[in-house]
């Protein structure tokens, strides 16, 4: 069983189609890549399969994990294993950073069935974590991202995936903005997040991501559909040529 | 514009007063005249004294002695002083040298005139207004708070104002609180409602601060659904004296705070922190003035107010900049959220300046919840319900983190979280 499966997707903000009919099929231990000019759908794939709302999908279903995504709350979807890494993480100045890791990590647990998580095991996970996405230990009792820069920003998402685990990783644009140093240390994250259990898919606008992660599948997102699949040469070709030949053949 | 004075106020007017005979007479004269505010008057046009106006209050009888507060806070061997529907019950023993507390009935005459003389504040029309007038009128009861030059008091000193033990009370005390210079003290106003009884406190603050020293001054109303409260607070800072507050409101029926910060000496500074958070119909009010009238002064004020139910929060914050204070730096945030579509908040920054060299911002947001930041925290995983307390609590928080102390500061953050958790039940009950 497909990890993500979409089928035939349609979706809408304020009455404007947006997406015009996507399949997709992820399987756990693949990386997917999908890239596309602006404008093309990217972001609005992410919220739609993160569930925020003002998207309202008009065709088309998604299966995650066996269940129906689109029947669940934005928070089910979470604690179900799926997690999505925000293009632009929302500074929430008041809530600490230790706060939401504890109350996410729990919020997982309990839809396991488990127990909360014992501080000290936490802590010592959290401190290693934060060392190895090269943070500071003072950023946990800061604010959720307040005041952070743009890489201190995506350093967090990357850090919250991996001390949450999730079964499928959505990496919004998380390579945006990026200066060389913070791309190795999120690329490393996200490379240590690859294995056997788990599904990433990375949407990005720049092939220069890709270099450090390596893509089973790219995937050319334009104007709402998928229109060209392939293999890690085919976001070297996108590279190389840019987006306009390959919109050339496939149509 | 103004209400007149209801009979049974002007009964209740008595023959002496803490306050020295020829002041006390000449307020005696002027109440009837001033009034009580009406919404026409632009310093009231959110907050209406109506309650007040009907209330046929009286004046304390002195009884219910054994009160104890019941709200416990986590203060270091505070000194307490406290006053049971504005009746001071006297002065606490083992006073740490450099600290003198008197009751202001036994002050003698200087002290009486300094607690009690006309307060110049520039900043407002009339700054003796009618409710300062009426307290100056009324005052029978309160305490002088006396730190001696270099004198740093460790232990904070506690106003209880508790309110509403008695039926239908009111009480016109006043504070007289005096640093001498490079003086440090830290006080701290807990006030709480006792007993189900409505309440009217009109109680004023005179706080003198000399040079280089500095007054911490936390204010904390913490319930109450039947208490009414006009509370005035002038205080004047020499040269690099500092002064700083923090108002925290978590419930009355109507509680209108005034502040009237004089910085008079350069190199002097003010804070001024506060947060609000009405529900049910309650209606909390905070009028701030500052008038920097000396160069090289600074002031920095930062104001949230979270509105529920049919709650109503009203911010007014005014700074003056005389022309000679140059080289201001005067900085004026308040933010506020609203929770539910009855609620209110009236939010209004006011500055004139009159100098040219001055750095002075302000700004007002009012706003529901982020839903960007309500997604982000469900995105991770939290429940709907405690992304959006986390949120507001979260709001909250950024006011308490600028409270000094720290065990206070943990504990109103327990305070209002709890509060929160609670909020959807009944709009009404106690914090």
């Amino acid at each position: 069983m497909a990890l993500l499966e979409i089928k035939n997707l349609h979706a809408e903000i304020e009455g404007k189609e947006i997406l015009k009919g996507i399949d997709l099929t992820v399987n756990a231990g693949e990386v997917h890549a999908i890239m596309g000019p602006n404008g093309s759908g990217k972001s609005t794939l992410c919220h739609v399969l993160g569930g925020r709302d003002g998207y309202e999908v008009t065709k088309g279903e998604i299966t995650f994990d066996g269940h129906d995504l689109l029947e669940m709350e934005t928070e089910e979807r979470a604690v179900a294993g799926m997690l999505l890494g925000f293009q632009h993480p929302v500074e929430i100045p008041g809530v600490k950073n230790i706060y939401l890791l504890k109350e996410a990590l729990n919020a997982k647990r309990e839809a396991q069935g488990l127990d909360e998580v014992d501080t000290f095991t936490f802590m010592k996970q959290v401190r290693e974590l934060v060392a190895s996405m090269d943070m500071d230990d003072a950023f946990l009792h800061r604010g959720v991202n307040a005041g952070f820069s743009g890489g201190e920003k995506k350093r967090n998402e990357i850090l919250q995936m991996l001390l949450l685990e999730p079964k499928l990783a959505l990496l919004d644009e998380t390579d945006s903005g990026l200066d060389i140093d913070a791309l190795k240390v999120v690329s490393e994250g996200i490379n240590r997040m690859r294995g056997q259990e788990r599904g990433i898919i990375l949407v990005t606008h720049y092939q220069r991501l890709l270099n450090y992660v390596e893509p089973d599948f790219v995937h050319v997102l334009y104007k709402g559909k998928i229109i060209k699949s392939g293999d890690k040469t085919l976001a070297h070709r996108l590279e190389a040529e840019g987006y306009q030949e390959i919109l050339e053949e496939a149509s | 514009m103004r209400k007149e004075l209801p009979d049974w106020l002007k009964t209740a007017m008595p023959e002496t007063a803490a306050a020295p005979d020829t002041i006390a007479r000449t307020a005696r004269n002027q109440v009837e005249s001033l009034g009580l505010p009406g919404l026409r008057d632009e310093e009231w046009r959110w907050t209406n004294l109506r309650a007040i106006q009907r209330g046929r209050f009286n004046t304390p009888t002195g009884v219910g002695a054994d009160i104890e507060p019941s709200i416990h806070l986590p203060l270091d061997n505070p000194l307490r002083l406290r006053f049971i529907d504005g009746v001071f019950q006297g002065v606490p023993d083992g006073v740490p040298e450099g600290l003198t507390l008197s009751s202001l009935a036994d002050a003698n005459d200087d002290t009486r005139q300094a607690a009690f003389a006309p307060i110049p504040a520039p900043s407002v029309e009339n700054p003796n207004d009618a409710l300062v007038t009426l307290n100056t009128a009324m005052a029978s009861e309160g305490v002088v708070i006396d730190v001696s030059a270099n004198a740093t008091i460790e232990r904070p000193i506690v106003i209880e104002w508790l309110d509403g033990a008695t039926e239908s009370v009111m009480s016109h005390p006043r504070v007289l609180i005096r640093l001498g210079q490079s003086a440090n003290a830290t006080v701290v106003e807990h006030i709480e409602t006792v007993g189900e009884q409505p309440a009217w406190r009109n109680s004023v603050i005179v706080s003198t601060i000399a040079a280089n020293a500095a007054l911490t001054h936390i204010a904390l109303g913490l319930d109450g659904t039947s208490r009414l409260a006009t509370e005035r607070t002038f205080a004047s800072l020499e040269r690099d004296a500092r002064y700083h507050s923090y108002n925290i409101q978590l419930a009355g029926q109507m509680i209108r705070r005034e502040y009237d910060i004089h910085v008079g000496g350069s190199g002097a500074h003010t804070d001024l922190v506060g947060l609000m958070m009405p529900r049910g119909k309650q209606v909390l009010d905070t009028h701030t003035r500052i008038t920097h009238a000396a160069a090289d002064t600074t002031s920095n004020e930062h104001y949230r107010t979270i509105a529920d139910d049919a709650g109503r929060g009203i911010f007014k914050g005014r700074i003056l900049i005389e022309e000679d204070a140059q080289r201001i730096q005067a900085y004026q945030s308040s933010n506020n959220l609203i929770l539910s579509d009855n609620a209110e908040i009236d939010a209004k920054p006011e500055l004139e300046i009159y100098a040219d060299d001055v750095s002075c911002s302000h700004g007002a947001t009012i706003g529901r919840l982020d839903e960007e930041a309500l997604f982000y925290l469900r995105s991770r995983g939290l429940h709907v319900d405690e992304a959006r307390g986390l949120l507001i609590a979260g709001f909250a928080q950024e006011v308490i983190d600028e409270i000094p102390l720290v065990d206070l500061r943990d504990w109103l953050t327990e305070r209002v979280e709890r509060r929160l958790g609670d909020r959807d039940t009944s709009g009404n009950e106690t914090a």
